[in-house]
């Protein structure tokens, strides 16, 4: 298969396994799987391709960066519907909206359809050879410093095959950027545990204690939390798990907490404090240091901070006392401020002090494989990115799964700088902001039509690598696959490494068949064999994989936390930016059924809104629909105000993922952009920029529209009748339940 | 031919249920939806989108009502006045019950929504002339209606979006009425499998696209008939019964320690949804 | 009192109804043109939504009803006038009926037609509007025989058939008195065709009489069912607002209510247009007034106590919905209804005013208003606020579409109405006729008998 002229070193670099901690031979055992005979690989279509007779391939869904298995039906030669995948650990079987709608990505009407060149305003399609060799003479005589390539986060094989790439060309300017990442969570879990993304068991804890973080919206593998979370509802030993929730707007995971307490803005880490201040006092035995840490921040002080009360605080503190193990969460609320790695590091020891750790948060395990690791990236290399940019560093800039000037903060300029690139070449499926910016836009397969493997950063379980396959011919015959122009770029610098490969698809292939054993298929097994079995999977799991291990640190040192901020008498309000479970970043926007899936906690459909609390909108004089104008210090928008109880009086939000200038007929002109009015604030220790920064102030600009959305004009009440009742748990035996 | 079969087949053409002398044999499909455990997510209304091929209909048909999702998500809150909402919300899934006794079958000029011997309230799209009767007759305002001839209606199904219908589901034309059914496309697989095979359908052979996707499981869908199927042992925990208006739940004195009931069981249309109560810590 | 001559000729008679035949006031035009334009409204409306759907009347979910329904009950109410005047004054031999029964009679059928247009007009898919019938079929697929708007489409069907024999039936001898005094030409061609050969025999006099009667007794009961039949739309349900054990009486009196009104007005229009006052006399107008009102309490009765029990009853249903009658987004239609319903008809108390052709127009027209107002309000708001809070909508408004075909069916009415009494005698020659000739006779008897002194008009 392979020729032995060719260095073992050199190729095992080529094909990512360079610096595997797994021997590359040794046991392995087949776990050939029976059963599911439809179940198949789309290598062997014509044996199964009966018209009107449905088959199912395995893949990955590519919405978001959770990793779920999917299962594609597909009849006829066309996908029709995406399940979730039951073998994988992570989703079994499961979906969110985000990733039922993956077909909608795939079929979507506005998709790039050929490589595009961009003479003055408007594009002209080109061919691909003419592309590539517009790109190879424009990288002619360029050095690596002079070339950046901006992506958002990755891993897999394209992950290492893109690194092989700046190689080739002596690049070190693999910028990654992820918009709404946990950034600073996973920092402070660093330091707090050891590792970036520990495992966490919902379902083995008695009571969740989660600061902000949407583990049931948004926030890192919801599908995968919402399972445990089913099953914490269910009880541990029969008790029913309690979930409190602790942020100053109410996502849909506070909107299914037993206890939602609203929180000043910013004054998470003090609240951590004052529950650890009253755990101490309630009798639990605190480390000196961290009972000096805490000492300032009794109750009164305390609830005088945060606008919780100090017999909310006992209680809080007397139901983790009582019901252990527990698990304490630190998400996208408390972090965004410039204090956040302060705030989450101030929840994280909380886990410390009720002894979690190692028992409701776990070593996660991880794919030893280091350059298959995802590559996680925030704000804080998207600044260097903007800074160099500025100062007409690059000539070369490329740009894949990012949308830059899009989500970056309005005031960074983004989309100035990036025209101060010499020569700009975004790979995108559609024609995005940031794509609409470029020099040459080059489309993109859907994940439906492409070749791939992916790591998850969120391990469930065992590790495991995903994999991407086609689950049906390519849709437009002038799209490329990411792993394909990759390959086709690095052959213009190292063509004889590369040229047995045609395709990804031989590429991908290869590497994984030359790591069969450590993949898990038995050593002698036919190569064929093992590669559709890995396909019929769509996952691999990791025999033997290792757990990092937990630090068990829990460090005060160095831990402070800022008094709560004054009221800004010129921009009283905070701005907090919220991440809705079906948008997200924005890159989804363009797909109808999400549009008007409806906002959970709002019901709104196709349009950006402000939530404000009734008692501030009654002062300021604001019904629902009025049309604000939310001003901060860099820019405003114009939006229409829902009145809601689920947020703080003094803060407003506004949902991100609308507001698109581009990007396809169902998104544009929909809604506003909150990214483009952020502060440009960061985290001091991460440099991650702090989302919920922003200060804003709005005034009513006297039009009005009838807000668009599911509920009806009596809202969220049942009228008196029994609808949708709720029982208090001391009325109910869960124990009989099936 | 003869108008004497109107007369003689009359009574078995139309009939009540839940009735003693035709009992559901060999199913009775039903479902029981936790809300204890349902957050809210949308997955399963969005899930039912892709299954069943509803048309996106748009912000300014939206805005008039005219939305389409078979599975809407309905958000209530605590009504006591309260600052702010610190118990959270409650979220109800709420498609078609599948009524025994469904008030919009009765009044169908036409016979197009029907009762199926296995207890599922279908919709005839072909038989359908439009009236409307059924929407205004059904208590829980879960039938859709078709107000504009959505295949042709611009970048509901534009080219390529196209291909991803299902090809088990129709594509309804203007002015006709639809509703969740039961993915019963799914359930009718499920049962010819079965009867090649010379069996029943298994529990959990067949899922509806909503609770196939729930994240949660929050929804169980089932054979009511088939006593070791969970959304039988589910009812049967709850000692929730089909036929009855009025459930222990509601006799106890003081309230039970169960969870299940129907919506609108004194309206008497026997639903084959049963709810579980969300439940609220009593001690935070 | 005016009321028509004892002595009048019963060649004069002859004359006058005949000259509406031949050549009315220009006004008759002027109505006609406006009827037909109307007509090219709504049809322009319909055009456009079979084409483009439904939704361009602006339906939504829930409010899957709107005008239509609401203007399918009013005209199926209106179409009680005939069954009213004709078959149950008839039986009570109420004499002063009979200059206006006739137009009466025409009401009836052209508004089960306008009624029956909005059948059609509201259905989603009209080009499928036969799988409502009962035909014979391979499939033995029959329509559902539990609906009540199936018994709608039967009753109604039966009552359009019955209403146009019992025109027809009635007009035979006039129809006569017609081909005898036509020019050659095509109408006096249809008169003969249609006259059905009569002779004025008494053979056929009494096979007439008998007739009469009896699809006049027919028809009875059948307006009655008929207008039972269509409040069972509604009380057949189990939505609030409509679940009323009192709709059907309810229904029936608001047909004979706005039926009695619709007579109002088009007695005053015809008695000007075709100068029928000879005919057409304030004595009968007065007797007509009278009734109205009369019936205008039985309905405001109803109406009351249709309130009162949904006030008192322990349906929160209901209630709420009423309240939400009364003051919410429909309130000014509520309460305009309820007054030009139960307070206007209060003018018609005052005798003067009973015989005041401008006054009894408008009220004619504002009792009108309010009873189309109470179809719409029976239909509305129940899907406004129907059982489900979640799904309530108070913002729903018919768009042009559903506006205009509910305006071109008043044209549709008006222009066969028109086109009917340019055709046919409206005025029925043979019964007036026997009008006067019992009234002389009855005034000889007792002038005879002394106790009436003789005036000197009445002999001839
Ligand atoms: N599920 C199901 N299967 C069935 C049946 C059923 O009722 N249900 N019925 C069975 C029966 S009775 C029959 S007859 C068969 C019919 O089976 P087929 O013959 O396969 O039927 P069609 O799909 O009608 O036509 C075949 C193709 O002919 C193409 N075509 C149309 N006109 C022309 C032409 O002029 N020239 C050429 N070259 N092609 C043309 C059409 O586009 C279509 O793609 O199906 C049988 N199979
Ligand atoms: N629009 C359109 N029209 C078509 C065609 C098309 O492609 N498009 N195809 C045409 C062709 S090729 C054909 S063959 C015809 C088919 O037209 P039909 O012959 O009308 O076809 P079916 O509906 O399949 O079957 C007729 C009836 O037979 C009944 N049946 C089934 N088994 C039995 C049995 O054992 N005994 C008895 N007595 N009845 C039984 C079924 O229940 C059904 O009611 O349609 C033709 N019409
Ligand atoms: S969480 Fe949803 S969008 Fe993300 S991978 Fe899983 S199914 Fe896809
Ligand atoms: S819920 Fe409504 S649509 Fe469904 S069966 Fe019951 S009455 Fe019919
Ligand atoms: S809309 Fe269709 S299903 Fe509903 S009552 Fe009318 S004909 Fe029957
Ligand atoms: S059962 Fe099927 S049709 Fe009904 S809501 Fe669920 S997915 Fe939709
Ligand atoms: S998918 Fe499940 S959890 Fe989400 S809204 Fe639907 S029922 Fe609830």
């Amino acid at each position: 298969m392979m020729n032995s002229d060719f260095d073992r070193r050199d190729f095992l670099k080529v094909l990512g396994w360079g610096g595997a901690s797994v021997a590359l031979a040794g046991c392995g055992n087949g776990m050939v799987e029976n059963g599911k005979e439809t179940v198949v690989s789309y290598v062997e279509t014509n044996d199964y391709m009966i018209p009107s007779i449905s088959v199912y391939f395995n893949s990955t869904c590519a919405q978001c960066d959770a990793g779920c298995s999917i299962t594609g039906r597909i009849r006829e030669g066309r996908v029709l519907k995406l399940e979730g995948n039951p073998e994988s650990a992570i989703n079994r079987g499961k979906t969110c909206g985000l990733g039922q709608a993956g077909v909608q990505n795939h079929y979507n009407p506005d998709r790039v359809r050929s490589p595009l060149l961009r003479t003055g305003d408007s594009g002209e399609a080109i061919t691909w050879e003419k592309a590539y060799a517009l790109i190879g003479e424009k990288m002619h005589g360029v050095s690596g410093d002079e070339v950046a390539f901006l992506t958002g986060g990755m891993s897999g094989h394209l992950k290492v095959l893109l690194g092989n790439y700046l190689d080739s060309i002596g690049c070190k300017n693999h910028v990654v950027y992820e918009a709404i990442a946990p950034a600073v969570v996973r920092a402070a879990n660093k330091k707090s545990y050891g590792v970036e993304m520990p495992r966490i068991n919902i379902n083995r804890a008695k009571v969740v204690l989660s600061f902000g973080a949407d583990f049931l919206g948004a926030w890192v593998s919801p599908v995968h939390f919402s399972q445990q979370y089913a099953q914490f509802r269910k009880g541990v030993d029969g008790q029913r798990g309690v979930l409190v929730q602790i942020e100053s707007k109410m996502t849909i995971t506070g909107a299914n907490a037993d206890r939602w307490l609203v929180v000043r803005p910013g004054t998470e880490g003090i609240l951590a404090f004052g529950i650890i201040n009253a755990l101490g006092t309630q009798g639990l035995k605190l480390s000196a240091d961290i009972a000096a840490a805490v000492k300032a921040y009794d109750k009164e002080r305390v609830s005088k901070d945060t606008g919780v009360s100090a017999e909310q605080i006992d209680k809080i503190a007397a139901l983790l006392k009582a019901r252990t193990p527990s698990l304490v969460l630190a998400g996208g609320a408390a972090e965004g401020y410039a204090h956040g790695s302060q705030n989450a590091a101030a929840i994280n020891l909380l886990n410390h002090v009720l002894g979690n750790v190692g028992k409701t948060i776990e070593a996660a395990a991880v794919v030893p494989f280091p350059q298959m690791e995802p590559a996680t990236g925030n704000t804080a290399a998207l600044k260097k990115l903007n800074d160099d940019l500025a100062a007409g560093k690059y000539k070369v800039l490329f740009s894949y799964a990012a949308n830059p000037v899009f989500t970056a903060p309005g005031a960074m300029k983004f989309k100035e700088n990036m025209a101060k690139a010499g020569f700009k070449v975004v790979f995108a499926q559609y024609l995005d902001e940031t794509a609409l910016q470029a020099d040459l836009v080059l489309p993109l397969n859907s994940p439906l039509e492409d070749w791939g493997t992916q790591v998850p950063e969120y391990m469930a379980e065992g590790a495991q690598i995903n994999i991407l396959q086609p689950l049906m011919e390519k849709l437009h015959p002038e799209t490329s696959g990411m792993g394909d122009i990759l390959l086709a770029l690095i052959k213009q610098r190292r063509a004889e490494d590369y040229k047995k490969f045609d395709d990804y698809y031989s590429y991908l292939r290869t590497a994984l068949l030359q790591n069969k054993v450590a993949l898990g298929g038995a050593g002698n097994a036919d190569d064929d064999v093992f590669w559709n079995e890995t396909l019929s999977r769509g996952i691999i799991k990791l025999p033997g994989a290792t757990h990092a291990a937990l630090s068990g640190k829990s460090a005060v040192a160095g831990l402070s936390l800022p008094a709560p901020a004054s009221i800004d008498a010129q921009y009283p309000l905070q701005l907090i930016p919220s991440v809705n479970a079906s948008l997200r970043d924005g890159r989804n926007t363009n797909q109808p059924w999400l549009q008007e899936s409806p906002d959970p906690m709002t019901t709104i459909v196709w349009d950006s809104w402000m939530e404000i609390h009734p008692s501030k909108a009654a002062e300021l004089g604001i019904s629902e629909g009025d049309i604000v104008e939310v001003a901060g210090k860099n820019g405003s928008v114009k939006v229409q105000a829902y009145l809601f109880s689920g947020i703080h009086p003094d803060a407003i939000s506004i949902p991100l993922g609308r507001g698109h200038e581009a990007l396809g007929r169902y998104a544009k002109g929909y809604g506003v952009n909150p990214f483009q009015i952020l502060d440009v604030v960061f985290d001091k220790e991460t440099g991650e920029l702090a989302l919920h920064e922003t200060r804003v102030k709005i005034s009513k600009t006297g039009e009005r529209v009838i807000v668009v959305k599911d509920e009806g004009p009596v809202g969220g009440r049942q009228m008196g009748q029994k609808i949708a009742p709720k029982l208090p748990s001391d009325k109910v035996n869960l124990s009989g339940e099936i | 031919m003869s108008i004497s079969t109107l007369f003689e087949n009359y009574s078995e053409y139309r009939h009540i249920h839940p009735v003693d002398d035709v009992p559901h044999n060999p199913y009775k499909w039903a479902m029981a939806i936790d809300l204890d455990a349902c957050s809210g997510c949308n997955a399963c209304s969005v899930a039912c989108y892709a299954e069943n091929n509803l048309p996106v209909v748009g912000r300014e048909k939206f805005a008039h009502g005219q939305a389409m999702h078979w599975m809407r998500i309905e958000r209530y809150w605590d009504e006591d006045g309260r600052e702010f909402p610190d118990q959270g919300a409650r979220f109800l899934p709420m498609m078609c019950q599948q009524c025994e006794a469904a008030p919009c079958e009765t009044v169908c000029p036409v016979g197009a929504t029907n009762h199926t011997p296995d207890g599922i309230n279908s919709q005839i799209y072909n038989r359908c002339i439009g009236s409307r009767y059924c929407s205004a007759n059904c208590p829980y305002k879960v039938r859709y209606f078709n107000w504009w001839d959505y295949p042709t209606t611009d970048n509901v199904w534009p080219a390529e979006m196209n291909q991803q219908l299902n090809p088990d589901v129709t594509v309804r034309g203007k002015g006709v009425m639809e509703k969740c059914t039961f993915c019963i496309q799914r359930v009718t697989v499920a049962k010819n499998d079965a009867k090649t095979q010379g069996r029943l359908v298994r529990d959990g052979e067949v899922q509806t696209a909503c609770q196939q996707a729930c994240p949660t499981s929050a929804i169980t869908f089932g054979n009511l008939v088939d006593p070791n199927s969970t959304v039988h042992r589910k009812w049967q925990a709850q000692q929730v019964e089909l036929d009855k208006d009025e459930q222990t739940k509601d006799m106890a004195e003081g309230g039970s320690e169960l969870r299940g009931y129907r919506i609108y069981e004194q309206l008497r249309p026997f639903p084959s949804v049963m709810y579980m109560e969300r439940v609220r810590e009593s001690a935070i | 009192m005016k009321d028509i001559r004892e002595d009048i000729a019963w060649a004069q008679i002859n004359k006058d109804v005949l000259k509406s035949l031949e050549n009315p006031r220009k006004l008759y035009w002027v109505i006609l043109f406006i009827a037909i334009a109307m007509v090219g409204v709504a049809v322009g409306c319909e055009v456009y939504q079979y084409n483009v759907g439904l939704g361009v009347g602006n339906f939504d979910n829930p409010h899957v009803w709107g005008l239509y329904i609401a203007t399918f009950i009013f005209w199926i109410g209106m179409s009680h006038s005939g069954t009213l005047l004709s078959a149950i004054l008839h039986l009570m031999h109420a004499d002063w009926r009979k200059p206006i029964y006739r137009f009466a009679e025409a009401m009836t059928t052209f508004s089960l037609m306008t009624a029956g247009l909005f059948v059609a007009v509201h259905l989603g898919r009209v080009w499928q509007i036969y799988f409502a019938l009962p035909y014979p079929n391979m499939r033995q697929v029959w329509p559902n025989f539990q609906s009540p708007l199936l018994w709608d489409a039967m009753a109604i069907f039966t009552y359009l058939s019955s209403s146009i024999l019992f025109l027809y039936v009635g007009m035979i001898p006039d129809l006569a008195i017609c081909r005898d005094n036509m020019h050659p030409g095509w109408r006096k061609k249809l008169y003969t065709a249609i006259a059905l050969g009569w002779e004025g025999t008494d053979r056929q006099w009494r096979n007439f009489r008998i007739t009469y009667l009896t699809i006049a007794c027919f028809l009875i009961p059948l307006a009655v069912s008929v207008h039972s039949i269509v409040a069972s739309d509604f009380a057949m349900s189990q939505q609030p607002g409509w679940h009323i054990t009192s709709f059907p009486p309810y229904f029936v009196a608001g047909a004979l209510y706005s039926g009695c009104a619709a007579i109002i007005t088009l007695f005053i229009i015809l008695r000007y247009v075709f100068k029928f006052e000879e005919y057409m006399t304030m004595s009968i107008l007065k007797k007509i007034v009278r009734l109205t009102f009369a019936i205008s309490m039985v309905w405001t009765y109803l109406n009351l106590v249709e309130y009162a029990t949904v006030w008192y009853g322990h349906d929160e249903a209901a209630k709420h919905l009423l309240i939400q009658k009364a003051t919410g987004t429909y309130a000014p239609f509520w309460w305009t209804m309820n007054f030009c319903g139960s307070v206007v008809p209060f003018i018609m108390f005052f005798k003067r005013f009973q015989t005041h052709i401008p006054v009894m127009f408008s009220v004619s027209l504002l009792l009108n208003l309010g009873m189309w107002l109470e179809r719409w309000m029976i239909v509305s708001p129940t899907f406004a606020d129907g059982y489900y809070p979640w799904t309530w909508d108070h913002d729903q408004w018919p768009s042009f579409v559903q506006w205009g075909i509910v305006f071109g069916s008043f044209g549709w009415f008006t222009m066969l109405f028109m086109i009917f009494c340019k055709i046919f005698p409206s005025v029925s020659m043979y019964e007036v006729k026997e009008m006067v000739y019992h009234r002389s006779q009855a005034t000889k008897k007792l002038q005879a008998t002394g106790k009436l002194a003789a005036t000197g008009k009445g002999a001839h």
